[in-house]
C-alpha cells in the first residue's frame, strides 16, 4: 500500500484528501467559536429552555463534542451540509442556487485574464528594455495595489455611469446575454489578477531565454511561430498555469467584494446576507465548500502542470 | 535626524517614492484633523456639496466635512492595519520557529497539513467566516485577521529556522549548554524576524485591503466612524451625482497601498543587492 505513495500524482491526492479532511475539522470548529451560546444569541434572553434546546439540535451543538464531529462527519458524506436557520432551506441547494452566477463570473474573469495577460507578458518580455517595459512595471505595481472595491467603483463610474457599455448592477441570466453583466466585474477582478499573472509570465519567459535548448534553436535556425511556442511560450507558461490554479482562490475571495458592488446573486453575496443574518450554519457550509474548491482546483493546476513542463516534478 | 539621513541616502528611488507618500500620508492624517476647525462627526455644511475652498473634498451625505474625514480614516485604518500585521508576525514566527525546531516526524506532516489547509481558504472567506461568529466589528475583524494570517508566517519561520538549526552558532550554543528556550529566543528568533517583516510589508497592504472590504461590506467599522471602506459604501450610493464622495477616500487608501508597495519593493531590491 505504501509504495504506491511514491507515485506522484497518488501523493499529491493524498495530501488533497489530507487538507480536505482539515478543511472539514476547521469548518466544525467554526460554529464552536462563538464567544457564548449560539441558540441563546440567536433567540435572545427571552428564549424558553424548550426553544433553546431545540435550536442547538438544529445547529448540530447538542450533545459532547465527539459526537457532534460524528454527526457532522456521518450528514456530510450524505451530502447533508444542513440547513439555513433563516429559510430552513437545505444549504447544498441554497448554494446549488446560487452557484451558477459566482462560476459564470469566476470563469468570465479566468478567460479574460488568460486573454489579457497573455500578449502584455510576451510583449513585456519581449520589449523589457524599452518603454513599454517600464511602462508596464509601473503601471502593474499601480494596479495591483488598488483595493478592488475602489477600482471597481471607477469602473462603474467610467463604464456604466459615463456610458451604457454595462449595466449598474444586477444579473440577468442565460448566456450569451449574462456577458453584458459579467465584463465589467470580471475585469474589475483582473485589474489585480493581469498584471500579476503577466508579469509572472514575463519573468519566466526571460529565464527561459537564457536556456541551452534556446540557443540551439536559434543556431538550428529554428524560426517563427514554432520558434515562439515551442521553445519560448510553452516551457514557459508551467508556472502560470500553477499561477493560475492558485489565483482560483483569489477569483473566489474577490468575487464576495464584486459580487457585493455589481449586486450579482452569486455565492459570495450569499455568504455576506449569512454573515449579516447571523446563519451560522449557512456560513460554515459556503466556508467549508469554497474551501473544498480551492483545494480541487489547486490539484487540477498541479496536474497540468506537470503536463505541460516535464521538468516541473509534482512536488 | 543625521540617522534618517543615511538611510534615505543608501534607499533606491523605488523605496524613496514608496516612503515620501507613506510619511506625508502620515503626517496629513495627524495635522489635518487636529488643525481643521471641522469634526469628523459633526454637521458642518449642506449636505453634498462639491469641492471648493472651503471644503476641499466637499461635504457628504450627512453634510460632514469630507477632508477631514478622509484623514481620520486615514489614522484608524494604518494604525488597525499596524494592529492587524504585528499579532501575525509575533505569533507566527513564534509558532514556526517551534515547529522548525523539533526533530518529530509525525509532528511534521500535520503542520504541513495544517498549514497548508489554513491557506487553502481563500482568504476573505475565511475572515468573513470567523467575523460571523466572533462579531462583525473592529474586534472581530482584528481576530479574524489574526487567525487567519499566521500561517504564513510560520511557514516563513519553519523554513528559515529549518536551516538555522544545522548552523555554527546555533551547535555551539547547544555546545556550551544553553537551553533551548534560550536558543530558541536569543539565537534563532532575532534570524527568522528579519525575513518576516520582509514578507510583512506585502502582507499590510493585504490587510488595509481587507479592513477596508469587510467595513465596505457592512461586516467591520461600522459608520459613523471614519473609515476608507465604510465612506466608500456610503459614497457608493450617490456615484452617479457625487463621484467624489468615493474618489476622495478610495484615492488615499490606494495611495497608502502603493506607498507600501513602492517601499516594499524598494527593500527587496536593495537586499538582493541590486543598483537602484
Amino acid at each position: 500500500m505504501l509504495h504506491l505513495l511514491r507515485h506522484p500524482i497518488l501523493r499529491r491526492l493524498v495530501q488533497a484528501f489530507f487538507v480536505a479532511f482539515l478543511l472539514m475539522v476547521f469548518a466544525f470548529l467554526l460554529i464552536r467559536l462563538i464567544p457564548g451560546d449560539p441558540a441563546m444569541i440567536l433567540l435572545g434572553d427571552t428564549a424558553t429552555e424548550a426553544d433553546l434546546i431545540a435550536y442547538r439540535k438544529l445547529l448540530g451543538i447538542d450533545g459532547s463534542l465527539l459526537e457532534q464531529f460524528g454527526r457532522y462527519v456521518f450528514n456530510l458524506a450524505r451530502g447533508d451540509f444542513g440547513i439555513s436557520i433563516r429559510s430552513r432551506e437545505p444549504i447544498l441547494s441554497i448554494v446549488k442556487k446560487r452557484l451558477p452566477v459566482s462560476l459564470w463570473l469566476t470563469a468570465t474573469t479566468i478567460i479574460m485574464t488568460v486573454a489579457l495577460a497573455l500578449p502584455l507578458g510576451v510583449v513585456a518580455a519581449l520589449c523589457r528594455r524599452t518603454w513599454f517595459g517600464h511602462a508596464f512595471q509601473i503601471g502593474a505595481s499601480l494596479l495591483v495595489a488598488t483595493p478592488v472595491f475602489f477600482s471597481g467603483l471607477v469602473l462603474v463610474l467610467l463604464f456604466a455611469v459615463q456610458t451604457d457599455l454595462a449595466p449598474i448592477a444586477g444579473y440577468r441570466p442565460g448566456f450569451p446575454g449574462n456577458l453584458y453583466s459579467l465584463w465589467l466585474p470580471a475585469l474589475t477582478i483582473n485589474c489585480v489578477l493581469t498584471p500579476v499573472l503577466a508579469r509572472i509570465l514575463q519573468s519566466s519567459i526571460i529565464e527561459t531565454t537564457d536556456e541551452e535548448f534556446v540557443e540551439a534553436a536559434i543556431i538550428r535556425g529554428t524560426q517563427g511561430w514554432r520558434f515562439y511556442w515551442r521553445y519560448l511560450l510553452r516551457p514557459s507558461l508551467a508556472p502560470t498555469v500553477a499561477a493560475l490554479g492558485y489565483f482560483a482562490a483569489t477569483v473566489v475571495s474577490y468575487s464576495v467584494i464584486i459580487e457585493i458592488i455589481f449586486n450579482l446573486p452569486g455565492v459570495g453575496m450569499t455568504l455576506v446576507d449569512a454573515v449579516r443574518n447571523r446563519d451560522y450554519p449557512l456560513v460554515q457550509g459556503i466556508v467549508f465548500l469554497s474551501g473544498l474548491l480551492v483545494v480541487s482546483l489547486t490539484f487540477m493546476a498541479d496536474l497540468v502542470n506537470g503536463w505541460l513542463d516535464p521538468r516541473a516534478k509534482i512536488r | 535626524m543625521t540617522g534618517g539621513l543615511r538611510v534615505w541616502r543608501q534607499l533606491n528611488a523605488e523605496s524613496r517614492w514608496g516612503l515620501a507618500i507613506l510619511l506625508s500620508i502620515l503626517a496629513l492624517s495627524i495635522f489635518v484633523p487636529l488643525l481643521s476647525p471641522n469634526d469628523p462627526y459633526g454637521f458642518v455644511d449642506l449636505p453634498l456639496q462639491a469641492p471648493s475652498t472651503a471644503f476641499p473634498f466637499g461635504t457628504d451625505h450627512l453634510g460632514r466635512d469630507l477632508l477631514v474625514r478622509v484623514f481620520a480614516a486615514a489614522r484608524l485604518d494604518i494604525a488597525l492595519a499596524i494592529l492587524g500585521v504585528s499579532v501575525p508576525i509575533a505569533l507566527g514566527t513564534f509558532i514556526g520557529t517551534l515547529a522548525g525546531t523539533t526533530r518529530n516526524r509525525l509532528a511534521e506532516t500535520v503542520w504541513d497539513g495544517l498549514v497548508n489547509a489554513l491557506t487553502a481558504f481563500p482568504e476573505i472567506i475565511l475572515v468573513l467566516g470567523i467575523v460571523a461568529m466572533v462579531g462583525a466589528d473592529i474586534r472581530g475583524l482584528l481576530i479574524a485577521i489574526w487567525i487567519s494570517r499566521w500561517a504564513q508566517y510560520a511557514r516563513i519561520a519553519r523554513a528559515k529556522s529549518l536551516a538555522l538549526r544545522e548552523a555554527e552558532f546555533v551547535q555551539a550554543a547547544h555546545v556550551l549548554g544553553y537551553s533551548r528556550l534560550r536558543i530558541l529566543s536569543r539565537h534563532i528568533m532575532p534570524n527568522v524576524f528579519s525575513e518576516a517583516i520582509a514578507y510583512a510589508l506585502s502582507d499590510f497592504i493585504f490587510i488595509i485591503v481587507i479592513i477596508g472590504g469587510l467595513s465596505f461590506l457592512g461586516l467591520g467599522v461600522r459608520p459613523p466612524t471614519p473609515e476608507w471602506g465604510a465612506m466608500l459604501a456610503e459614497g457608493r450610493l450617490y456615484l452617479r451625482t457625487e463621484p467624489w464622495l468615493i474618489l476622495c477616500p478610495g484615492f488615499f487608501l490606494s495611495l497608502t497601498a502603493i506607498g507600501v508597495a513602492l517601499l516594499a519593493r524598494g527593500l527587496e531590491r536593495i537586499s538582493k543587492g541590486e543598483e537602484a
